[in-house]
């Protein structure tokens, strides 16, 4: 299916016509922090935004506090009711870095284990990726195999490329969508000449840089280094911000509210971070800090390219961003001993 | 002073005076410090004082064994005495290490005055009571005051009240009543009005528990948020369990708050939580005319117990 496009200014009627449908969630400020937000009609002002959405779209699928059914006691035994289907979002304006993430969380939810909850909304929603054209200072995603304007992992990509955006099919939905969308215009070689240009210009403007080669292995013979680990992990305050707002972070607690003969069972974020995390069975094995931090590191960068083939992180930079004391991922990780000293 | 303070920590580690330095070095993003915590005389060279110095590094007091020499600012200083007051620390393991503080730029307002991600501005320069904004090549000049943190402009003991080197000559108090403003505003509110506010506020958070985290005031052990029997809050961030979180943090950091406006910083969903500490902070002033962490001999406020003060029930 050859490219469309669609002028910046028509952007708000593509999204209504979407909505009847779908939905619509655009990267918004209105709750007063940057997230996905249902899209009201009114601003676009995020088409021209520099950095990310501080909330990572993932909240989306996995929300930070989500209702998992109600429960009832009466004459006859327990009554179980489940929350109502939320119906097929549309993701707008879904950042590659963010997309990818949504498929290294479906390595876990869909693909080890199926959460019904997560799937439920992943499965019905489509994602329409919008490229960056000017990546952060704290983006390293060109490190970590995405690209800031180019994805895969979406159903619609669509490229900035100066009054108008090119809009690519990737998906056979997004290609379905395309067919029924109404106000689009066929894109023409100087469009595609265009959003070729800005595609490169944006990949070489990300200048983070991570050193993955051998990381998984570098890990694995650091792990024991408890000097390194107590260093790195010195100035760490044990806050979630760095997990819980990973966009492919996907731990979960999950908790009861009781009355008398009812109550609502719920599951939230959790962090790997936090001394209490895992202490529902007994205990936390990780009770320092610097194995906490140990942890975070490697499940990413070496368990879960061990057991799944891929690193749990796509460069989106937030955890470098928002840590309250500048701990760095990239700065920690480029600076893992090659050959430690431990056993040795 | 960047140059005595790191002549002064490579001394006292040289000298074997302190085992560790806690100060501020460049951080990994424009206009940014990150703590710096270090054995290495070395490290000293790293050392920075700038209008960017954010952290409260007395929170690093806790936890950390040996003597310590200390980086802090006015307020920072006040967390330190008033962990001297509660015995986490021992004043003679401390070498305080003291700036005379001017004000620490909030990057947020900078944005908003530029109309520009942090990310995208060239330049942040300070001169005395003006800051200069470099995008684009085009230089903006702005008064400090609408740069600062508003703690910062709210801010009664830029220079720290306890130390043992002082790195310049004192600096006058802000206390520019602009600080105080959305406070105020807050104040005013009918009930229902104030309660709509913070729950929109707190239907943001994420219970990343960053606010606690950062506090030097907050060191229990075990927070009572994560006591399971019994359950004091519901763990998952509800708006009415946010608000019990930060109603009791508040209450449990009363006295002991020195107004350093770390909370508020750290958040990463923006939630203007120094509305709440400030406001105790004043009623803890106004109740008991008692400040935090401005007498390392003071008892803490609310740790003491005399039975004259009690009520008639308690005696």
């Amino acid at each position: 299916m050859a490219n469309k496009k669609i002028s910046k200014k028509d952007i708000g009627k593509l999204l209504n016509q979407w909505g009847q449908q779908f939905a619509v969630f655009t990267p918004s400020r209105e709750d007063g922090v940057a997230k996905m937000a249902r899209w009201e009609g009114k601003d676009t002002g995020f088409l021209g935004w520099y950095w990310n959405t501080v909330v990572p779209p993932k909240a989306n699928f996995l929300p930070p506090m989500e209702e998992m059914f109600r429960f009832q006691k009466d004459k006859e035994g327990y009554r179980i009711e489940l929350p109502p289907d939320g119906g097929r979002q549309l993701i707008f304006g879904i950042r590659p870095c963010d997309a990818r993430a949504m498929k290294i969380i479906d390595a876990n939810f869909k693909e080890l284990y199926q959460d019904p909850y997560y799937l439920n909304k992943r499965k019905s929603a489509l994602l329409v990726g919008l490229g960056c054209t000017n990546p952060g200072e704290s983006c390293f995603c060109t490190s970590m195999g995405v690209s800031p304007a180019e994805s895969s992992d979406v159903d619609l990509m669509l490229t900035d490329i100066g009054d108008e955006l090119l809009i690519e099919p990737v998906s056979a939905a997004g290609k379905e969508l395309i067919t029924k969308s109404r106000g689009l215009k066929a894109a023409n070689k100087t469009d595609e000449a265009k959003a070729k240009e800005v595609k490169k210009a944006s990949y070489n403007k990300v200048s983070r840089k991570l050193n993955t080669e051998g990381i998984a292995d570098r890990l694995l013979a650091s792990f024991d280094d408890q000097d390194f680990w107590e260093k790195v992990a010195a100035k760490c305050i044990s806050c979630g911000i760095c997990t819980l707002l990973c966009p492919t972070c996907y731990c979960f607690d999950i908790n009861d509210e009781l009355t008398r003969q009812q109550g609502t069972r719920f599951r939230s974020w959790d962090s790997c971070g936090f001394p209490v995390y895992t202490k529902m069975p007994m205990e936390n094995p990780r009770a320092e800090k610097w194995k906490r931090v140990r942890q975070k590191v490697c499940h990413k960068y070496e368990f879960y390219p061990m057991s799944l083939d891929v690193i749990a992180c796509t460069g989106c930079g937030r955890c470098i961003r928002l840590c309250p004391v500048n701990w760095d991922i990239t700065q920690v990780l480029n600076s893992v001993p090659a050959k430690t000293k431990v056993g040795k | 002073m960047e140059q005595r303070l790191r002549s002064e920590a490579r001394a006292l580690l040289e000298q074997g005076k302190v085992d560790w330095i806690i100060g501020f070095e460049p951080g990994s993003l424009k206009f940014t410090t990150t703590p710096l915590i270090t054995k290495d005389k070395n490290d000293a060279e790293r050392l920075v004082i700038n209008p960017f110095i954010v952290n409260n590094l007395a929170n690093f007091l806790i936890g950390i064994k040996g003597r310590v020499g200390i980086v802090v600012k006015g307020c920072d200083s006040r967390s330190v005495v008033s962990l001297i007051q509660d015995n986490k620390v021992a004043r003679e393991n401390l070498v305080i290490l003291g700036i005379p503080c001017t004000g620490v730029i909030d990057l947020s307002k900078v944005e908003k005055l530029a109309g520009k991600d942090r990310g995208e501005l060239d330049d942040i320069t300070r001169e005395g009571e003006r800051v200069t904004i470099k995008t684009d090549g085009k230089k903006k000049e702005f008064p400090i005051t609408q740069v600062l943190f508003d703690h910062c402009l709210a801010c009664e003991f830029p220079t720290p009240k306890e130390y043992d080197i002082l790195l310049g000559e004192p600096s006058p108090p802000l206390a520019n009543p602009v600080a105080q403003e959305r406070i105020e505003k807050l104040r005013q509110l009918a009930p229902e009005q104030r309660w709509g506010f913070w729950e929109k506020e707190l239907s943001r958070c994420i219970r990343c528990y960053a606010c606690r985290n950062v506090c030097p005031a907050c060191f229990c052990q075990r927070c009572f948020v994560e006591e399971t029997e019994p359950q004091w809050v519901f763990p998952a961030p509800r708006w009415q369990d946010n608000l019990i979180f930060q109603i009791t943090r508040n209450i449990h950091v009363a006295g002991r708050c020195t107004d350093c406006g770390e909370c508020e910083r750290a958040c990463p969903v923006n939630i203007p939580l120094r509305s709440l500490t400030r406001e105790m902070y004043d009623i803890v002033g106004e109740l008991f005319q008692f400040k935090a962490g401005m007498d390392k001999d003071a008892t803490p406020l609310l740790t003491h117990y005399e039975e004259k003060e009690a009520e008639e029930f308690f005696r």
